[in-house]
């Protein structure tokens, strides 16, 4: 059986074999050509090095366990783990040292590396002299504890970058740079060189004898010649060795180290295109360059102000419910001040913005009723490029004011009139990139001189609608009741202001010439029907719009049906059709009584000594899909001296197609007055068309209500 | 010895270890307690997250987003495929529709044929865009448009397409993009709603709106979308009742908020601040709505640029109109739905009437966006949910078909607000069934509009539940090139 101690003496004698082996490796250094096979060990280091840590940390706890020294056999099993330990940290040694030849560089490297061999060197000495006394190995335990942790951290900073493990409690706010202010070298192209190239080529790694990490050094170039030569691809070696193949071994940055994105590729490119230079600012390329419209993305056109910004409480104050006062953006001085709601524009508080005369950069009071307003405070705004005041009534006077405002890039003035003297104060705005000049009244001559004299401006005229022709909306007819009692007031409205209003009262439909214009309200007091049509200058004259209204003059003081409606359609029975509310069409049981296999039969009197009524009027609905059809004949008869007489009587016109449902008014004058009861009959369609889907049943009659006047 | 272990052993009962755990527990809470925001991430994360909104320059200060619910067919408005018609009624090869999961409505179909758009399409301005016949206004200013040819959709029926558009998520319980963006940024007028909604319903079959798409989620109450109906009160409930004054009114919310504040002291609940501000919002849109419905200032030349319908409350052109109003007073987010183009049958008719409708007002709010100098600074989005398949739904008759939902390509246009004008995106294959050319996801889509609006997608977010929701959920890349 293998002893414990046999074990801890090939661990120890093997210590001396990483001992030996680190020497070589560390003291040769760069000049040592490893195979290939090597190279796998060295990229093993990674997971290795969690041995050591754990084996080395655990071993050096135990000499902190009270009285250890009384426990052999406690203390056996600490100082074989540390003795592990020590192993693995040899491995682990060497491994990273293997490891560095590859591709690993820098101030980092070296602090991972010293502290490396420190902890493995730290270890075995603290091993063999495990027998000194307690306090002097638990001061040593504390201080390569905290070696251990050191080389970790910076392992672990060359792995994943060096803030890893501070960043998420490090403020991570980056300067916003903006783009009139950013340098094409310092601000597009050293962040490429500093994230691929500067971690090889800086001091105390200069390889290929190429310093990168000052700009001296990127003049001078390296051993292989110069770094950039402006406008020169051929001879620039940045471009060279960018772009040479991948498996090249002059290729850069090396095979296995970050590569360049196109983007970045393109971004060296177009520098050394466009001169190399080291302090040129990225604005001076023209705009078409795509070194600047690759870099402008970058800095999102975040427009920079020189002056300074406005005191963050005035901003607060001038912050109310009719008016916006906003920065462009975060950390922008420049302001964006916007007023809301007419009803609520209080004039006097332009003054207020006093305080940001400096700042504002946009303003708009679009809609703003700004008749009679001094706008030359306007003036005062010394770096206003954008003004918006669309629809503000206003006079030459102003428009005026406003052609004098010299800063102004973007002008929105529609729904303005513009007369001859403003048009020309305003062919004199020169410095305008865009003008809004919509609904202003100018003619087609004066849109052309003003174009002529602004020719670099882009102005908009809008759309005018000349030409155009369409049919208007129908007139609103409005009306409190449709059946009243005394008169009634008809209301006829157009929401197009120029449209005129032509109606009739006879039922036919108006024409544009002869039939009555609607001038105020319509006062009428008898039972009929109202037509309207709307007719306007440059439009199709509307489709005609009508309505009824039914007066009731005689309410009858006694009436009766003698047969009941369908049970289904009975409504509140025969008080019904006397409750002088107009039923709406969808709603058949509630308002409309309903009549199939019985005829409406409606017998009514009247007050003995008051006036008989000669009109009358029925109310019905007739809607074929539903089976509701006008009812194949309707008759009125009189009751004089005990004898029903014949006082009125029609035969519907039947319908020959279905139409979606409607009100219709049937009005019967009778014979004559003379009789005691009135006795009023309606008989459904007893066979339906031929053309109806239920051809051969029986139709319905719906009635709502039946009126009577003198 | 032995007993010393049974004694060990007994002595780490469940007692003591609850109470050493309630030890632990409470040296946790004492240390909360003693640095309040221990356990709560970064001190004021949320906060200072929302201070440094918007993140950049804002292109585009405002959206107007007049969305086609229903899912108009691509093949009959801005997907031009020939090879459709020349292959009229021929099945769809298996190759071409691969793996695509079909909805329960073709999926039982035994064959697919294909069909070619009933309408003529012709090529319009300098970016020579393919544009339907039906839609005449639209190609009249198309260099002002972008059109998508290429977005895609994970959803397939019209309730999670649309929850998944809005918000971000097929599930309903997210906030909508609105929403999203009345939490970043707020209102431009503090007299109405930053986020405010338009309902309007075409003559094509319909699919349900429902209130849910215009939801807060989990912010706060006062981001909810505030609907405008076509009522003789366009925002309910917001009248006074009669011989109530404002003074009265005035009294009456003061005194609310008063009350409000001393349970907010109380309790420290966001709603009842959230109630407070309610309050403060209802009592201004009172002067600030009836302005803002009232066209009769509106010039004449707007009437038939809109077309005569915008007269008539409640249409689409009416909301384009009312959303042009409201926009340009600062609302944040105006929201459109227009219903009616659920076309799984007779196509060639109900899109006709469908585009009727809309083509005209969509074409005259970017017109008269322009002409007030508003366009650059506005964002207008038109589409809908998804696409429709490239083979008839049922059986082709002489000149009827109907198209099911397709997710894998659909178009749609934008215009203003700092997106590319005169530029068609994206490629579609020559059976308009799979993207060819650079795919915008609806992820995308939403980074893109957020991005346009000065927000990186991936900053803006909020906690609930233990963990930051964003609008993108977790994926959406900025689609840079259709960006001016």
């Amino acid at each position: 059986m293998l002893k414990i101690s046999s074990i801890r003496s090939f661990l120890e004698s093997t210590l001396f074999v990483w001992i030996g082996l680190t020497l070589i490796i560390t003291l040769a250094g760069n000049t040592l050509v490893l195979p290939d096979w090597l190279q796998v060990v060295g990229r093993s280091h990674p997971i290795l090095l969690h041995f050591p840590i754990v084996l080395l940390l655990m071993g050096l706890l135990f000499f902190w366990i009270p009285g250890i020294d009384k426990k052999p056999e406690i203390r056996e099993i600490g100082e074989i783990s540390f003795l592990a330990g020590c192993n693995f940290a040899g491995i682990t040694v060497l491994a990273g040292l293997i490891l560095a030849q590859e591709e690993y560089t820098g101030e980092i490297l070296t602090w991972h590396k010293w502290a490396g061999l420190v902890v493995f060197g730290g270890c075995v000495i603290l091993y063999f002299f495990r027998a000194m006394q307690a306090k002097v190995i638990r001061i040593s335990s504390v201080v390569l504890a905290g070696a251990i942790i050191a080389t970790g951290h910076w392992g672990a900073g060359l792995t994943h970058g060096e803030d890893f493990l501070l960043a998420p409690i490090q403020s991570n706010n980056i300067e916003v740079v903006p783009l009139a202010e950013a340098e094409i070298f310092g601000d597009v192209v050293l962040p490429i060189l500093e994230a691929k190239c500067i971690s090889c080529h800086k001091e105390g790694k200069i390889k290929g004898e190429l310093r990168m990490d000052h700009i001296e050094g990127l003049q001078k170039g390296g051993k292989s010649g110069p770094f950039v030569l402006a406008g020169d691809f051929e001879k620039s070696l940045l471009i060279q060795r960018i772009n040479l193949p991948l498996d090249e071994k002059k290729h850069m940055p090396p095979k296995n180290k970050a590569q360049l994105t196109d983007e970045e590729l393109l971004i060296l490119s177009e520098w050394v295109a466009s001169g190399a230079s080291f302090e040129q600012k990225l604005v001076t390329l023209p705009a078409k360059n795509e070194l600047y419209q690759l870099a402008s993305v970058k800095f999102e056109g975040n427009k920079i102000y020189s002056f300074d910004a406005a005191d963050q409480d005035d901003i607060t104050e001038l912050n109310t419910s009719f008016r916006s006062v906003q920065p462009l953006f975060p950390e922008s001085p420049a302001l964006d001040v916007s007023y809301f709601g007419i009803s609520a524009f209080p004039p006097e508080s332009l003054s207020d913005l006093k305080m940001v005369n400096d700042q504002i950069v946009q303003f708009s009071l679009s809609k703003m009723p700004l008749a009679g307003i001094d706008l030359k405070f306007l003036k005062d705004f010394k770096h206003l490029e954008e003004l918006q005041l669309n629809f503000t009534e206003l006079d030459a006077d102003q428009l005026k004011v406003i052609s004098e405002l010299n800063t102004l890039e973007v002008l929105a003035i529609s729904g303005n009139e513009i007369d001859s003297e403003s048009l020309q104060n305003l062919a004199k705005m020169k410095s305008l990139k865009k003008l809004y000049l919509w609904q202003t009244g100018l003619s087609d001559p004066d849109q052309k001189s003003i174009q002529k004299s602004l020719s670099t401006t882009e102005i908009d005229f809008g759309f005018d609608g000349k030409g155009i022709i369409y049919e208007l909306n129908s007139p609103a007819i409005s009306q409190a009741e449709l059946i009243y009692q005394d008169s009634l007031e008809l209301t006829l409205s157009h929401p197009i202001k120029t449209a005129e209003i032509r109606y009739t009262l006879d039922g036919t439909e108006p024409d544009s010439i002869s039939s009555a214009v609607y001038s105020a309200p319509i006062f009428v007091k008898n039972t009929g029907k109202i037509v309207a049509k709307a007719y306007a200058a440059d439009w199709k004259g509307s489709k005609a719009i009508e309505a009824v209204f039914m007066h009731s003059g005689i309410t009858p003081s006694k009436f009766s049906l003698v047969y009941e409606p369908n049970s289904k359609y009975k409504a509140s029975g025969a008080a019904t059709l006397f409750d002088l509310e107009k039923a709406k069409t969808p709603n058949l049981g509630e308002k409309w009584l309903g009549f199939q296999d019985e005829p409406m039969v409606l017998e009514v009197g009247f007050e003995k000594n008051a006036d008989k009524p000669k009109d009358v009027s029925i109310s019905l609905l007739y809607s074929e899909g539903s089976h509701i059809f006008p009812p194949s004949k309707v008759s009125i008869q009189g009751l004089e001296n005990g004898k029903w007489n014949q006082l009125a009587s029609t035969i519907p016109t039947p319908s020959t197609k279905a139409s979606s449902a409607r009100s219709e008014l049937l009005n019967f004058e009778l014979a004559n007055t003379n009789y005691d009861k009135l006795k009023i009959t309606l008989t459904p369609l007893a066979h339906l068309p031929k053309w109806h889907p239920g051809a051969g049943g029986k139709g319905w009659v719906f009635v709502d209500e039946v009126i009577f006047n003198k | 010895m032995e007993k010393e272990i049974l004694e060990e052993g007994l002595n780490h009962n469940r007692r003591k270890f609850l109470s050493r755990l309630s030890l632990g527990v409470g040296s946790l809470a004492l240390g909360s307690l003693l640095v309040p925001d221990l356990f709560s991430g970064k001190a004021g994360a949320e906060e200072a997250m929302m201070n440094a909104l918007p993140h950049f320059a804002p292109k585009a200060k405002r959206i107007i987003y007049l969305f086609q619910n229903g899912a108009p067919s691509q093949l009959e408005s801005f997907d031009y495929k020939p090879l459709l018609n020349k292959r009229m009624g021929e099945e769809l090869p298996e190759s071409i529709r691969g793996t695509q999961r079909l909805t329960g409505m073709t999926a039982g179909q035994s064959s697919f044929p294909l069909v070619g758009s009933h309408y003529k399409f012709n090529q319009y301005g300098e970016s020579r865009a393919w544009i339907s016949e039906v839609f005449p206004h639209t190609a009249g200013i198309v260099d002002d448009i972008c059109i998508v040819k290429s977005m895609h959709t994970d959803a397939i029926n019209h309730d999670p397409a649309l929850t998944f558009f809005q918000t971000g998520a097929q599930v309903g319980n997210r906030p909508s993009m609105g929403s999203w963006l009345s939490y970043g940024l707020g209102s431009e007028n503090s007299n109405l709603p930053a986020f405010s909604v338009l309902l309007s319903r075409g003559r094509g079959n319909g699919q349900g709106v429902y209130s849910k798409l215009w939801s807060n989620g989990f912010l706060e109450a006062t981001h909810q979308g505030v609907q405008f109906s076509n009522s003789e009160d366009p925002v309910l409930y917001l009248k006074d009742p009669e011989s109530m004054s404002r003074e009265e009114r005035r009294k009456m919310i003061d005194q609310i908020a008063a009350m409000n504040d001393l349970s907010m002291q109380q309790f420290n609940d966001p709603e009842i601040s959230a109630k407070v501000k309610q309050y403060e919002m209802a009592y201004r849109m009172q002067t600030a709505v009836p302005e803002m419905t009232d066209i009769s200032k509106e010039p004449e030349s707007i009437i038939k640029l809109y077309g005569p319908d915008c007269l008539v409350p409640g249409t689409y052109a009416a909301n384009c109109l009312l959303a042009r109003k409201l926009s340009e007073s600062g609302v944040r987010f105006v929201q459109l739905y227009h219903q009616g183009w659920d076309q799984h049958g007779n196509l060639p008719n109900e899109m006709r009437l469908q585009a009727e409708d809309v083509d005209q007002a969509s074409a005259a709010l970017i017109t008269d966006l322009k002409q007030r100098g508003l366009l650059d600074e506005t964002l207008v989005i038109w589409g809908g949910e998804f696409g429709r398949t490239n083979y008839c739904q049922g059986k082709i008759v002489v000149d009827n078909y109907g198209r099911d939902h397709h997710p894998r390509a659909f178009s749609i246009w934008m215009a203003g607000g700092g997106v590319k004008s005169g530029m068609v995106y994206g490629e579609t294959d020559e059976f308009g069934y799979n993207i060819t050319e650079n795919p915008v996801h609806v992820h995308d889509f939403q980074a893109t509009v957020l991005h346009l609006m000065g927000i990186d997608h991936e900053r803006m977010t909020y906690k609930h539940l233990g963990r930051r929701y964003r609008l993108t959920d977790v994926s959406g890349k900025v689609v840079k090139d259709l960006i001016a």
